[in-house]
């Protein structure tokens, strides 16, 4: 307050002041730069009046003062716009308003790109930064903020799992780690919003469906590293920056916008068994005494599960725009059935975006909060491993069994009936979160071009989970007789960030400077409560209730987790004619994740670009529009690991796991193994990049090639025996390398004049090469073996080995004798064949990285109508199929102790009557074609008011020879295809109105 | 004072303090005990010893597993890197008493003799061998008169502590034993060298072995002596009981035999007084054995406390299979894991007590018409027994089939009379490490080897046959008849599947080479000449990258 009084008074003594020395006061020239087409406003141009320059604000607003009176010409221009001139009188002490509305020459190079702590017009970027806006998203049924950029920028794979509501995970350029995220650091509105997948916390599949997606107005991808090294230790996954929708910038007036959707989903493929007649002509073959076992039904068990999944999306957003007040209220319910009973999501949420400019303009305040609740059910148990091995022969309900459902007696292991998991258990999540800031620009009164910015920000989240499994069930009956688990957790993260701008003309050489330095402050607090019971007394709480005194087993845990990350960071971007740019920032983090020592961490970055297309030579040249050659280095860090790494900690066993001494059952206490000296991983990468435009940018794109080596990796190695509380110590230690190129292409095949067809077809195609170069430091050779399959008691079936890609498959070569596999015969490197696959005879074969990702959109337009399309193929990506591997052989009927379970469709090829689990049979080739969507809609005016309807399906077709479920949707691109949630084809009907 | 001076002061000062928090990224966990204030509660030394002992059958902090990579060892399946499950592996799987059909990784090479530097199952043991050993070292070094002063530790708790630190130098003994004996040659530890310290220089096998051995020597009187309250703990005879088998092997550890040591522990042992055979030999393998008075030293189970899918429960639930119901071994399902090879079956005669849990076939087999092995024992001819399968035998010609092999269910989780254990999931037997049967036999073998108290051992030899046929007539004539053939048939016979069967063939020079073949060795079904270096299982391929100070084992 005090400052704002202050400021007050230093303006209204200037105002004060102004008459008694008329003749020598200067007036001051404002206006907004907004472009002429899209009445966006435009950053970043270069207004000039009578030899004062300013440039215009992210909201294309400028100030001018000290302007001397009398008649003058006021010039504006920015780099993709035709220039323009007004001419103003200027008299004493007044304000005059110079609006500029400038017609676009280039409209990709004149686009506002958000950036870490700014904005940079697209011309001026020197690094390898992809902005997606609302009009380019993706449209159709989308729960999470990440599917609405999938397919759409090159290098940025969106891996799903599926599920209705996300578990989607994010690779910018490959993964860049192995024991820390990969995933890219999240800020919304300038808030970040933490780091591993998805950024925070959630009780439901993924932590960023907290946002509504109709609230974005676009998504920026800072995939090189030297874009999002002022993110420092946060930026070596790349940065996704979301900006949500504001009033600002917008139509004059108030506007509100109603959207709807109604969607349908139904399963596309479902794994490939033995149907009954098959499973009882199996088990007459191979196991004729177990023939009596079966039933006389015909179950198809995955019918039983599954359903079409309905849902809808209902958005209201009223969006007012003043002269100096901005806002913009939304709020947003949406509701999806997954394809499996029992799985669903529902969001219901909240954003307000508020915009009040102050003081001239000079003070611009902006609020921003999203709240939302979310709540998630999920398919309890394993239903879907027990919808592949129940056999088809047995009936879902029995009138006998108490429970109602048919189950195998519980006196041997077998599967139990998927059906009554289903309808009997209870799992879900409830996740309130409310992320929101308030940000401050204050244009510093004395100082031209100097900038202020304050930003205050929270994100608060309460995840509520709960799990039961009654008692009677088959599977609890052989194993916990009943399940309940409840928690209850929270966190709390606080930002205070301040930093100083300084954007202006240099006077005494060619050219514009942007300097940004500040200083950033977050904190997180977590707690995490967790309350487990087996061995319930009765079914009849539910999840509602406790029942302590009559379970056996009690697990009561509470955990309290602290993190801290305090940096400074400083940037500099130097314009030269708008040929020649040059940016350089650095950041420096200190974390409280890093061991003692190691504190802080210095993450620098430089990029150069050169507009070869604004040289006298090339300028005369009408059909090159623009063309950028851009390189850069930068160092990044990733410090998405767990907290307290550092700390040697004693952890107490919970009560099944005492020994008996001193006459009582006592706790054990147990010591950590830590590496005090514990620290980031450090990303150093490189980028070379093009961006040209030709035609009047009719066709545009980008190529970029980078390498990026990540060292410092933190990897749990096997340390000298004897030397620690344990054989494996989380050590930084070990390098990989992802090298790859990137084009974007977009092509304006053909312009829609009145009425006429629209054609626009944009390609991005992406390769990127991850090779593990070191897990151990200098003494090299070994390799960890990952990828568990759940087979065999701790079977993996993926290694990190160097030399190769991170989770390559480590299997041995299947010998075929015409066209069949032989079971128990594999064929060694030199040719020769033997029997059985021994660790000697393990290979790395394959990964699940494709060496090719290639998309395309289409859009057409003609009169009303609107069509687009989304096409993605990923090649050279392979996957385990371990649905086949492990279930694929007649053992599942022969062996004895387990009830005959139903057995994957490959046995019929195969014939294997032993499970051949690291056969490389079984790692399948899932590359594949798909229509991600197709949308047509029509837009129409009743009464002024504009309409859309428009109708779209998603997952249309996938062309694939992968054998499985589905080739994408393998444990989020880790490649093991075990009982995955089944990919669902989805029909989304959507209407839209404006006010 | 200045007015103004300190005015500025109070101000500054917060905004110092403030200041400082904002530059300062330093948090210490809260809701986490750290290795700086654990030792501040007198609980912690109870706690870690019970950690200590606990590490011979738990496998981490959540009973009976974590929901992943919780376990103290890692690279392997939690439950199976249980000390006891471990050594039940190496000690069983390669020889002639057992096979295991399952294809958990490492498993498969020990059934073959394919066994490779990467064997889970052996680089699993090695590292639970120094999971001991170095949680022992941290005890003693925190332990130290210093320290402990240091703290305000009350002498109560001070006296016991010194009997703890006697207890930890044991269970680092019994580590380093089983390390050498499976290792030979390994790095050496104690409390002098720091956690996070350099790696550590190798120790040749005999080197470790005189460590071992002074380091029992030095502690056996601190240890508490035998009574029902320190049941499961370190005692001097627990003490005397691991020098007689150190002794026993000295020959194969250090080349030179020492059987007048094993002889004088083994007899200190059985004359001490505290232990006596127990009448029913199976109730050494019930849940509540803890009562049978013939135990030395074991490592405690509880169904409801000390829960772990190694140790008992592994041994109880995979030994049961094929149509063996689990309910008559008090559980909930059998495993289908081990069978016997019928090198060992064929070692039990008709009426041995130890062999009547021997079950011929494991189809079609229920209560009522158990067709068990005895009824061979008994005499029987195979075509008489009743609905022969023919394509069921006693030889393991596959290993993949429980059809093939004996079932040897010898540990139950049902008490001596029959009743429940406390759960059927988790068991409550304990595993029985060193057994007054085997001091016999060890006293019987020393003095065969050294010619002396032949008579005595005579007695012992026959005490255990009197028990196993409830009568004398299946006793030994006279000491001449205790060849080391016999010796070692008769440690078939009282030891099977108790975890010492390779030390065992190998002292006696059976288990490399092709003087004594069985099922599966060397690779093929009838058994097949070994070489000797598999005598030692292999340094973990981990632990050679990560210390070059070591050199594997010759033949790997």
């Amino acid at each position: 307050m005090r400052r704002a009084g202050f400021i007050t008074g230093a303006l209204l003594a200037v105002l004060c002041a102004v008459p008694l020395r008329a003749q020598q006061t200067a007036a001051t020239v404002r206006g907004q730069v907004v472009d002429d087409a899209t009445k966006q406003p435009i950053a970043g141009a270069q207004v000039s009046v009578a030899g004062r320059t300013a440039l215009s604000g992210a909201d294309g607003r400028y100030v001018i003062s000290g302007v001397r009176a009398g008649s003058d010409t006021v010039r504006a221009r920015r780099i993709g716009y035709a220039p323009a001139t007004q001419a103003v009188t200027v008299l004493g002490n007044a304000t005059v308003v110079a609006d500029f509305s400038l017609s676009p020459q280039a409209v990709g190079l004149a686009e506002i790109v958000v950036t870490g702590y700014g904005t940079q017009s697209a011309g001026d970027i020197t690094g390898a930064v992809s902005q997606i806006s609302a009009e380019e998203f993706n449209t159709g049924t989308i729960a999470t903020p990440q599917l609405l950029i999938q397919d759409k920028v090159a290098g940025v794979q969106v891996l799903d799992n599926n599920q209705p509501g996300g578990g989607l995970s994010i690779r910018i350029r490959g993964a860049t780690s192995v024991n820390a995220s990969s995933e890219p650091l999240y800020v919304i509105d300038g808030m970040p919003v933490g780091t591993g997948a998805g950024g925070g916390l959630s009780a439901g599949r993924d932590p960023l469906n907290f946002l509504n997606p109709n609230d974005i107005a676009s998504i920026t991808v800072l995939k090189d590293a030297s874009s999002a090294a002022i993110y420092g230790a946060n930026a070596a996954n790349g940065v996704v920056l979301i900006t949500t929708k504001s009033g600002s910038g917008g139509r004059h007036g108030t506007q509100i916008e109603y959207t709807t959707t109604f969607s349908s989903s139904s399963v596309t493929r479902t794994p490939q068994l033995l149907n009954a007649t098959q499973f009882r002509a199996a088990v007459a073959a191979n196991a004729p005494s177990k023939s009596t076992l079966l039933g006389s039904a015909n179950t198809n068990w995955y019918d039983q599960i599954d359903r079409t999944g309905y849902g809808t999306d209902q958005n209201l957003s009223v969006t007012s725009s003043g002269d100096n007040t901005f806002y913009r209220l939304s709020l947003g319910y949406f509701d999806q059935q997954g394809i499996i009973q029992q799985s669903a999501t529902q969001r219901l949420s909240l954003g307000f975006n508020y915009d009040q400019r102050l003081f001239n303009d000079r003070l611009d305040l902006k609020a921003n909060v999203k709240g939302s609740r979310a709540f998630d059910t999920f398919q309890a148990g394993d239903v879907l491993g027990n919808a592949t091995g129940m056999a088809p022969t047995q009936p879902v309900y029995d009138p006998t069994n108490a429970t109602g459902y048919w189950d195998w007696p519980t006196n041997q292991s077998g599967p139990s009936n998927p059906v009554a998991s289903l309808k009997r258990s209870v799992s879900q999540g409830t996740t309130w979160r409310s992320v929101g800031n308030v940000q401050a620009e204050y244009r510093l009164p004395f100082v031209a071009n100097l900038k202020a910015n304050v930003n205050l920000g929270y994100d608060l989240t309460q995840a509520n989970s709960a799990n039961f499994q009654p008692n009677n069930l088959a599977f609890q009956i052989r194993q916990n007789q009943g399940f309940l688990s409840l928690s209850n957790n929270s966190q709390t993260n606080e930002v205070v960030e301040a930093y100083l701008n300084y954007a202006a003309p240099l006077n005494f050489v060619p050219g514009n400077i942007d300097l940004t330095g500040g200083y950033s402050y977050s904190q997180s607090h977590g707690e995490y409560p967790y309350f487990q019971e087996t061995g319930l007394p009765s079914n009849l709480l539910g999840i509602n209730g406790i029942s302590v005194g009559g379970a056996s087993v009690i697990q009561n845990s509470t955990n309290i987790v602290d993190y801290k990350l305090i940096s400074w960071f400083g940037r500099f971007n130097w314009n030269l004619n708008d040929r020649y740019l040059l940016a350089a920032s650095v950041r420096r983090d200190g974390s409280s994740r890093f061991g003692p020592g190691n504190q802080w961490g210095t993450f620098p970055s430089v990029s150069l670009a050169w507009r070869v297309s604004e040289e006298p030579l090339l300028k005369d040249i009408r059909a090159l529009t623009d063309l950028k050659i851009r390189a850069s280095w930068a160092k990044t860090g990733n410090q998405a690991f767990a907290d307290y790494q550092q700390y040697p900690t004693y952890t107490y066993s919970n009560g099944q796991a005492q020994y008996y001494f001193n006459g009582q059952y006592t706790t054990t206490i147990r010591p950590s193994a830590v590496d005090p000296a514990i620290h980031w991983e450090t990303t150093n990468s490189y980028n070379v990049g093009l961006d040209f435009a030709f035609f009047r940018n009719r066709l545009s794109g980008s190529f970029d090639w980078y390498t990026k080596k990540t060292t410092d990796l933190i990897f749990t190695v096997p340390v000298a025996a004897g030397t620690n509380f344990s054989n494996l110590v989380t050590q930084n230690i070990g390098s990989m390398r992802n090298t790859g190129v990137e084009l974007s292409l977009s092509a304006k095949i053909l312009e829609a004049q009145r009425s006429g067809l629209g054609w626009t077809a944009d390609f991005t195609i992406a390769h990127n090469a991850n090779k593990l170069l070191t897990i151990n430091g200098s003494n090299g050779v070994t390799q960890i073996q990952v990828g568990g399959t759940g087979s065999a008691t701790g079977q993996t079936i993926q290694v990190l080995q160097p030399g190769y890609a991170i989770n390559s498959f480590l299997v041995c070569q299947q010998a075929y004798q015409s066209g069949k596999p032989v079971q128990n015969t594999y064929v060694l490197p030199n040719g020769t064949t033997t029997t059985g696959c021994t660790s000697a005879d393990w290979r790395p074969y394959k990964s699940p990285w494709p060496s090719l990702e290639l998309g395309h959109t289409s859009s057409f337009t003609y009169s009303n109508f609107d069509f687009g399309f989304t096409l993605r193929a990923s090649l050279g990506n392979y996957v385990y199929n371990n649905i086949a591997a492990n279930g694929g052989s007649y053992q599942n009927i022969t062996s004895g102790n387990v009830w005959p379970a139903n057995i994957d469709a490959s046995v019929l090829k195969t014939g294997f009557t032993a499970p051949q689990w690291l056969s490389d049979y079984y790692v399948q080739d899932a590359s594949f074609l798909r229509m991600d969507n197709i949308t047509l809609g029509y837009s129409f005016n009743v009464s002024g008011r504009r309409w859309r309807v428009y109708a779209t399906v998603q997952n249309a077709f996938t062309i694939t020879g992968y054998q499985g479920v589905d080739p994408t949707a393998a444990e989020n691109g880790v490649g093991i295809d075990s009982n995955i949630y089944p990919r669902s084809r989805t029909f989304t009907g959507g209407l839209s109105v404006r006010f | 004072m200045n007015l103004r001076i300190f005015k500025a002061l109070a101000v500054a000062a917060p905004l110092l303090v403030a200041a400082a928090a904002c530059t300062d990224p330093t948090v210490a966990p809260k809701s986490t005990v750290t290795g700086a204030n654990i030792w501040n509660d007198p609980n912690s030394y109870a706690e870690y010893m019970a950690k200590l002992y606990g590490g011979l059958v738990l496998t981490g902090q959540i009973g009976p597993n974590g929901p992943g990579g919780e376990g103290d060892i890692s690279q392997i399946d939690e439950g199976t890197s249980e000390y006891l499950r471990l050594n039940w592996y190496l000690q069983e799987l390669p020889t002639d008493e057992a096979v295991i059909g399952w294809n958990d990784p490492g498993v498969p090479d020990l059934n073959l003799w394919t066994w490779t530097s990467t064997n889970t199952i052996a680089n699993a043991m090695y590292y639970r061998v120094y999971y001991q050993v170095v949680l022992a070292n941290e005890f003693l070094r925190q332990t130290t008169a210093s320290l402990l002063a240091s703290r305000g530790v009350s002498t109560t708790l001070k006296t016991q502590i010194q009997q703890y630190r006697a207890e930890a130098r044991f269970l680092r003994a019994l580590a380093y034993w089983n390390g050498i004996d499976f290792f030979g040659g390994i790095p050496f530890v104690t409390e002098a060298d720091p956690v996070g310290g350099p790696p550590p220089k190798e120790a040749a096998r005999d080197s470790i072995y005189r460590y071992v051995v002074s380091e029992l020597s030095a502690i056996k009187d601190s240890l508490p002596l035998p009574s029902a309250a320190v049941y499961g703990r370190a005692t001097t005879m627990a003490a005397h009981m691991l020098l007689a088998e150190l002794y026993l092997n000295a020959g194969v550890y250090t080349g030179t035999a020492n059987y007048a040591g094993a002889l004088t522990e083994a007899g200190t042992v059985i004359n001490s007084g505290y232990y006596s055979l127990n009448p029913v030999f199976h109730n050494n393998f019930t849940s509540d054995n803890n009562l049978s008075p013939e135990i030395i030293f074991a490592a405690l189970e509880d169904g409801s406390h000390t829960q772990t899918w190694g140790g008992m429960t592994f041994l109880v639930h995979a030994g049961c299979g094929g149509s063996m119901q689990a309910s008559w071994f008090g559980m909930d399902y059998c495993w289908g894991g081990y069978r016997m090879k019928q090198q060992a079956r064929r070692q039990f005669s008709a009426g041995d007590a130890r062999g009547a849990f021997i079950y011929g076939r494991q189809t079609a087999i229920d209560s009522t018409t158990a067709e068990r092995m005895r009824d061979s024992v008994a005499g029987k001819a195979k075509s008489s027994w009743t609905a022969v399968d023919s394509s069921v035998t006693d030889s393991v010609i596959n290993i993949g089939s429980y059809n093939y092999g004996a079932a040897g269910p010898k540990f139950t989780n049902k008490t001596s009379t029959g009743g429940p254990g406390s759960q059927t999931t988790m068991i409550d037997t304990d595993f029985p490490i060193f057994r007054l049967g085997e001091a016999y036999l060890i006293y019987a073998e020393a003095a065969v080897r050294t010619n002396t108290n032949l008579a005595t051992a005579l007695g012992y030899f026959n005490a255990l046959r009197q028990r196993a046929y409830g009568n004398a007539s299946a006793n030994i004539a006279s000491a001449a008849n205790m060849t080391t053939d016999t010796l070692l048939a008769e440690r078939t016979r009282e030891l099977l599947f108790e975890g010492k069967r390779r030390t065992d063939l190998i002292r006696f020079g059976k288990f490399t080479g092709g003087s004594y073949l069985w099922a599966w060795k060397g690779n093929t079904p009838g058994g097949a000449a070994t070489d000797a270096h598999f005598n030692l299982y292999p340094l973990p391929a981990n632990e050679l990258s990560a210390n070059p100070n070591l050199t594997q084992n010759p033949g790997y």
